[in-house]
């Protein structure tokens, strides 16, 4: 048995780091006679509490490593496999053929696919025909999702267009259009639970079920009611997650994102052609034919400037850019920057490249000669430009996922095509195990060596050209590749040590345990390094002032992060043959622990622990109310109603941070986590970093789900169209559209926040998360 | 809980309200499509209000045979009588009371047998007049067999004895001697199962005793809990004590009533006499025991599907692996065992392995309780050595009724299919053929079949506990479409193969039953049922086509009688 317990990994209710998964062995396969080594276990998501767990992986996952095709219908890479389709069956020995979606590599396993067993084929095939006389393709003009049933039975060389061998009988399961955006027609539905596990594990709205028994069995919502009259949002998850087409999009709203420039929508036949593209949903695509653009720029035009906000990544179809930094030492992230510096004593920001830039002289290990930069490539400090091509396939990921500012400009040289995408797109891409596997190696290809170089340990030591290139390559194909959600663990304190990473993209966050909660001591962004404290703490140069092969403290992705680890045979080798290398970690090391003792001894932590833990760091505009000034009088209230169509976005209650109280407004957090997950990128960064909710918002409440703050309120607004009363069909009704509202710091207006315009006591004022700490820190000094 | 409170609030209102099912969504906080998948899953909840008379009639095997169809017919003509939906009557899945075929129920709670058209009509108008009607539950009565060792007494000397030397590996070694292995129809051996759980990881661990006995034809544990409920208890706690589980529920079939009453008594009665609780016989050892009533459906005896439902979701089976020995319930390791072989236990501790393997004949070993159905003298639970041969059984049973001719037997209900009386030796394994059948011959006399886990494998046939046995006036289509009928009905639908094959399978006999097949049918069906055979979840979807695709090999007679010799 190759069954992973719970129990391997640690005491149970906590989740598995990502270190503890890249420590279990791989296991070696034969699939079709290919021969394939597979690690044991990867990260699924517990759909009922949203805890990371870890699952065996799987023969499908081991046939996409081995490029072996296996066919499907019910599964997808990000969804735990229901294995119901039954179309993915192979050989494994054994009475039963096993579905390889759910059955977990074994090893020294020999599986034969439909390719080699004539037996599988036969199998598959008779599954094949037996959905398609059984279901009928969906009426009216909903293909444009394309029909993953007919594709597959073409794979299997049966038409579809001929008649089933067996008896075609597809009762009339019924048609729900009672939805404004999505319609149902049961009669093409083939029970995959993709629907099912795109609304209640992808999404958790937790909205769709499987009702009914046996051939009757067909989904419903909630109890049974028609899907208009249903708790369901309309986040088009299911009709995304539908492989015939029986959840299909209306269309009564489109999202258009780049209504302003002069461009023109991309067809989902033309993206689909290409690979980044290979395996997403059509219907995704066609529902979301607005959030792609292509765009061409002549040489000499820009195509994005460093500091701009933006919510949009770029893929390089043909021509060549220049990458650079238009002024050479600009501080790009002024608001970031502003609230590091003023937390520069307690907290220390290990952020290199550019906002590191203008505190040169707070960590040594920061003197760097490139900048990484939000690209497949790392700036030169002397000559901070450099050329991007079609083969780095992608850039701006950082910007689009976790709404920085642009970190650098872009030109084009040659006359350039380019693709650009919102946030849900590239979301959906990121989550295609074929794009992941495109994108991690252009990585080993194009970026590790820029990426090594930027680590002035590394780079420092080894000064010799050619040396340093040997050591490059032989990283180049070891290192392995981690992506990680925001909240996920690398390791914790305590932890027995393992690998040593490198930050790729984003931000990792370094804490202790301190009686009364967590301190945080560092965060770490791209170019940045971790771990190597307790891979060290056995070799005596480091002393006994941490305890031997033991974290000392907790990482945690702050964001979406990408890590490149390096196993610690692969660092004790390092450590072993470049003795310069190895000084320099140590003393990086050493510098780290006696910070970090520092820090333990003198944090005020419980003011900045308040603080940290109201999420104020990340705000950039707070509305503040000085108690000390209020009187309660509800100005502000009623001047945001007034300038918002009389509903108000602003609520006199919130936080407390000593003597403030922090209203429910938006706060434009630098890392909003608002826009994760908006199914039409309605919210976003227009070009600065007000955060708007634009008029294509489709209502479907993830937003003020996903704010932490309760700064998003969902309110129905009229959409000008009628609908036959229900009860009286002769009356017409007013349709109604959830939408979301939110602060918009009045942009609308003429950008003085009406509340803080309104406020005749001066008691309301906007201040960024540093500017309130800095307040705050005035007032507690001036206090006995 | 979700199971248990939606049976309270039926209980209550009758039927599931829209407004009771939102106000438990709030209190469990589980959302409404959660509970309306398992409210709509299970035949036991009413999603509507129920008629003021619900009649249901068994539709499958032994009832058929006994003309449920025709007598649902006539039932339906005489609800017709009263105003419209106040009297309803529909078929149900076997009840489980194949020797008193034709089986029916009233109002869910009610359970008659040898029903007759006059005979309901009474029912009806009773009922409709508000009375109670007179159920024909079974009564608890001697068994007279070997596997009740305390003759009718409740004595737990087993478990007393085994408590005064607790040696765990002593006694799995005493259940290997004695050749115990699962009666619930697959055979795996009793001690190696219970070793897998005691040597898995973790340290809570579950024992649930199947008895949710759904095979049509199959009634045996009926017998077994009505009568001495007291061997299953105590099968049940000294499983837990050797596994070192804490916990164990015995799953019923809620069409059990008197059987669900005699086991909750004998549990209450033991709680009371310190034979459960927290300190078993004085010695410090500690078992909980509970029932717990299915919501209804056959797949349930599946034992990941009977887990399934016991942890509040729609009753579908899981891809296996894993296998409950290492996660079952609520994902620890858990025994799954049947009535019958938690209530051999006892014995065995008391007399010895030996004296359970001694019982079998012709090498064969052990002993087993066999329902025994269809157009015998004397249907009914008949107590057997394993090695005995079918024409011994049939003789037990008082022989055919009506002294016809033996035409047919199915040998493990409907999943094993249909054998004939003369089976062909070329659609036998030839090892067979050279072992058991005399050279020369060109068939197999099926009476001759030696009745054992052994005999049977090497037939490559199923060995139920139901075997039910049809005369030469049966015609073969009409029961194989009864019994692809009872697996489409009763798929969970959760697999391609199962919930589409198995109603294509419906279809498919329908045109053979009225002659109206296409060229090239037969090899169709063929196919279809090999598919089912390997890609299907669970055993249902993989037995579910053996009655059609047995007719077709065995019983050409009868498919050509109603295709009228055209050919395939």
């Amino acid at each position: 048995m190759n069954l992973i317990h719970h129990d391997d990994f640690g005491p149970e209710g906590l989740e598995p780091s990502v270190a503890e998964l890249l420590k279990v062995p791989p296991v070696t396969l034969k699939i079709d006679g290919i021969e394939i080594s597979v690690p044991r276990t990867i990260l699924a998501t517990d759909p009922n509490t949203g805890r990371k767990f870890p699952r065996p992986t799987t023969i499908y996952d081991a046939a996409i490593e081995a490029k072996v095709a296996v066919p499907v219908l019910c599964h997808r890479d990000h969804m735990t496999p229901a294995a119901v389709c039954r179309m993915c069956t192979v050989e494994v020995g054994g009475r039963v053929l096993a579905a390889a979606c759910h059955r977990a590599v074994e090893q020294g396993l020999d599986v034969k696919t439909h390719h080699t067993s004539a037996k599988v084929k036969k199998a598959v095939g008779i599954l094949a025909e037996l959905l398609l006389a059984d279901t009928r393709a969906p009426r009216g003009a909903h293909l444009e999702g394309g029909n993953e049933l007919h594709a597959v039975a073409k794979g299997l060389g049966i038409d579809p267009a001929q008649p089933p061998r067996f008896p075609l009988t597809v009762r009339d399961r019924g048609r729900d259009e009672s939805s404004l955006v999505i319609a149902v027609d049961h009669a093409a539905c083939i029970l995959c639970d993709r629907c099912v596990r795109g609304c209640n594990e992808v999404r958790n709205n937790q909205v769709l079920g499987r009702a009914g028994k046996g051939h009757m069995a067909r989904i419903a919502f909630d109890l049974d009611n028609p899907m208009g009259d249903s708790s369901c949002v309309s986040c088009g998850e299911c009709m995304v997650s539908c492989p015939t087409g029986a959840l299909s999009n209306r269309a009564v709203v489109e999202a258009k994102p780049w209504a302003a420039a002069k461009t023109s929508p991309v067809s989902p036949d033309d993206l689909l052609s290409h690979p980044l593209f290979d395996g997403i949903s059509k219907a995704f695509l066609a529902w979301n034919i607005n959030s792609v653009v292509r765009r061409t720029f002549e040489p000499g035009e820009i195509v994005c400037r460093e500091g701009e906000y933006g919510s949009s990544a770029f893929i390089i179809e043909e021509g060549e850019l220049e990458i650079f930094l238009q002024v050479e030492l600009k501080h790009v992230a002024k608001a970031k920057g502003s609230f590091r510096n003023s937390l520069m004593g307690l907290v220390r920001t290990v952020v290199p490249g550019l906002s590191r830039r203008e505190t040169p002289s707070e960590a040594p290990d920061a003197r760097r000669n490139t900048i990484p930069i939000d690209a497949p490539v790392s700036l030169d400090m002397a000559k901070p430009t450099a050329t991007l091509t079609p083969a780095d396939l992608l850039f701006g990921e950082m910007t689009c996922m976790s709404s920085y500012p642009r970190s650098a400009t872009v030109r084009a040289k040659t006359r350039v095509r380019l693709l650009e995408i919102q946030r849900n797109v590239l979301y959906t891409i990121q989550r295609s195990k074929k794009a992941k596997s495109m994108l991690d190696e252009v990585y080993r290809r194009r970026s590790i060596d820029s990426h090594l170089r930027g680590v002035s340990m590394f780079a420092d030591a080894i000064p010799d050209p050619a040396k340093f290139r040997s050591f490059v390559e032989e990283l180049r194909d070891k290192v392995r590749l981690v992506r990680l959600n925001p909240g996920d663990t690398v390791f914790r304190q305590g932890d027995p040590a393992d690998n040593y990473y490198l930050v790729r993209v984003g931000f990792v966050k370094v804490s202790t345990r301190k009686a009364g909660g967590e301190l945080a001591i560092a965060y770490i962004g791209p170019g940045g390094h971790f771990g190597e404290i307790a891979l060290l703490s056995r070799m005596e140069e480091l002393g006994s002032s941490v305890p031997p092969g033991i974290r000392t403290a907790t990482v945690a992705a702050l964001d979406h992060v990408d890590l490149v680890a390096i196993s610690p045979e692969d660092f004790r080798h390092i450590m072993d043959c470049y003795p310069a290398i190895k000084e320099g970690v140590l003393r990086e090391a050493r510098r780290r622990v006696e910070q970090n003792a520092r820090m333990n001894r003198g944090a005020t932590d419980a003011t900045l622990g308040e603080f940290l833990k109201q999420g104020l760091m990340d705000a950039q505009s707070l509305l503040v109310l000085d108690l000390a000034k209020c009187t309660r009088c509800d100005e502000c209230v009623k001047a945001c109603a007034d300038a918002h169509q009389g509903v108000t976005r602003l609520v006199r209650e919130g936080l407390r941070f000593e003597n403030y109280l922090v209203a429910s407004s938006c706060r434009s957090c630098l890392d909003p986590h608002c826009m994760v997950g908006c199914p039409v990128g309605s919210i976003r960064r227009r070009s600065s970093r007000e955060i708007v909710i634009e008029d294509w918002c489709i209502g479907c409440g993830k937003c003020a789900e996903n704010c932490p703050y309760g700064n998003i309120n969902m309110h129905p607004f009229p959409t000008g169209k009628k609908a036959p009363d229900p009860d009286n069909p002769s009356r017409q009704l007013p349709v109604m559209q959830q939408k979301a509202t939110m602060c918009d710091l009045c942009a609308s207006l003429d950008g003085t926040p009406s509340c803080v315009y309104a406020c005749p006591h001066d008691a309301a004022h906007r201040v960024s998360g540093g500017q309130l700490m800095a307040l705050a820190e005035k007032r507690l000094a001036a206090s006995p | 809980m979700i199971v248990q409170e939606l049976q309270k609030i039926q209980e209550r209102c009758g039927w599931l309200p829209p407004e009771e099912l939102v106000g438990l969504s709030t209190r469990l906080a589980v959302p409404l499509h959660r509970l309306h998948e398992v409210a709509s899953y299970y035949p036991l909840y009413r999603l509507k209000p129920p008629p003021k008379v619900d009649i249901k009639v068994c539709r499958d095997m032994a009832c058929h045979m006994a003309g449920a169809s025709r007598l649902r017919a006539e039932c339906e003509a005489v609800a017709a009588e009263y105003p419209a939906g106040e009297v309803a009557v529909s078929g149900v899945s076997c009840l489980g009371r194949c020797d008193g075929a034709v089986a029916a129920s009233v109002n869910d709670h009610h359970y008659l047998t040898r029903q007759t058209a006059e005979a309901l009509r009474a029912v009806i108008a009773s009922a409709h007049a508000g009375n109670a009607p007179h159920a024909h539950h079974h009564k608890a009565k001697p068994l007279g067999f070997k596997i009740d060792v305390y003759e009718g007494r409740p004595e737990y000397r087993a478990l007393a004895k085994w408590l005064s030397n607790p040696d765990a590996a002593a006694l799995l070694k005493e259940l290997e001697a004695s050749g115990l292995r699962g009666m619930g129809g697959a055979g795996f051996p009793t001690f190696r199962k219970w070793g897998a759980v005691r040597g898995a990881p973790g340290a809570t661990k579950y024992v649930v005793c199947n008895a949710d006995e759904s095979e049509p034809g199959t009634f045996k544990d009926r017998e077994l809990m009505i009568s001495a409920p007291w061997l299953v208890v105590e099968g049940i706690i000294l499983a837990g004590l050797v596994v070192g589980a804490g916990r164990g529920w015995i799953y019923i079939r809620h069409e059990y009533p008197e059987a669900i009453d005699a086991v909750r008594a004998e549990i209450a009665r033991a709680r009371s006499a310190g034979i459960l609780g927290s300190n078993i016989l004085g010695k410090g050892a500690s078992f909980e025991l509970d029932v717990f009533v299915s919501p209804g459906g056959y797949v349930q005896g599946e034992e990941s599907a009977l887990l399934e439902a016991m942890e509040d979701r729609r009753g579908e089976p899981r891809n296996k692996p894993p296998f409950p020995v290492f996660q079952g319930l609520f994902g620890k390791p858990t025994v799954i065992n049947n009535v019958e072989t938690l209530s051999w236990v006892p014995g065995i501790i008391i007399h010895g392995g030996a004296w359970y393997r001694d019982m079998g004949t012709r090498g064969a070993t052990g002993m087993r309780l066999v329902s025994i159905s269809g157009d015998v003298a004397k249907p009914g639970v008949y107590e057997v050595p394993f090695g005995q041969t079918m024409r011994e059984l049939l003789e037990t049973a008082g022989g055919m009724a009506g002294g016809k001719a033996f035409k047919a037997v199915a040998l493990s209900g409907p999943s094993g299919g249909f054998y004939p009386a003369r089976v062909p030796v070329g659609e036998l394994p030839p090892p067979f053929v050279a072992k058991r059948v005399p050279a020369g011959q060109p068939y197999f006399e099926i009476l001759d079949l030696q009745l054992d886990f052994g005999t049977c494998g090497e037939m490559a046939a199923m060995l139920g506990a139901a075997c039910v046995v049809y005369d030469e006036t049966r015609d073969m289509v009409d029961q194989a479409r009864n019994a692809v009928e009872f697996y489409r009905n009763e798929s969970c639908g959760k697999c391609v193969p199962c919930r589409v094959g198995g109603q294509k399978l419906v279809e498919m006999a329908g045109e053979l039953a009225e002659g109206r097949s296409p060229p090239g049918r037969l090899e169709l069906i063929r196919d279809l049922g090999e598919t089912m055979g390997i890609t299907s979840i669970c055993g249902l979807g993989q037995v579910a086509s053996n009655p059609v695709t047995s007719l077709l090999r065995y019983f050409p007679a009868d498919v050509g009688a109603v295709r009228g010799g055209r050919p395939t």
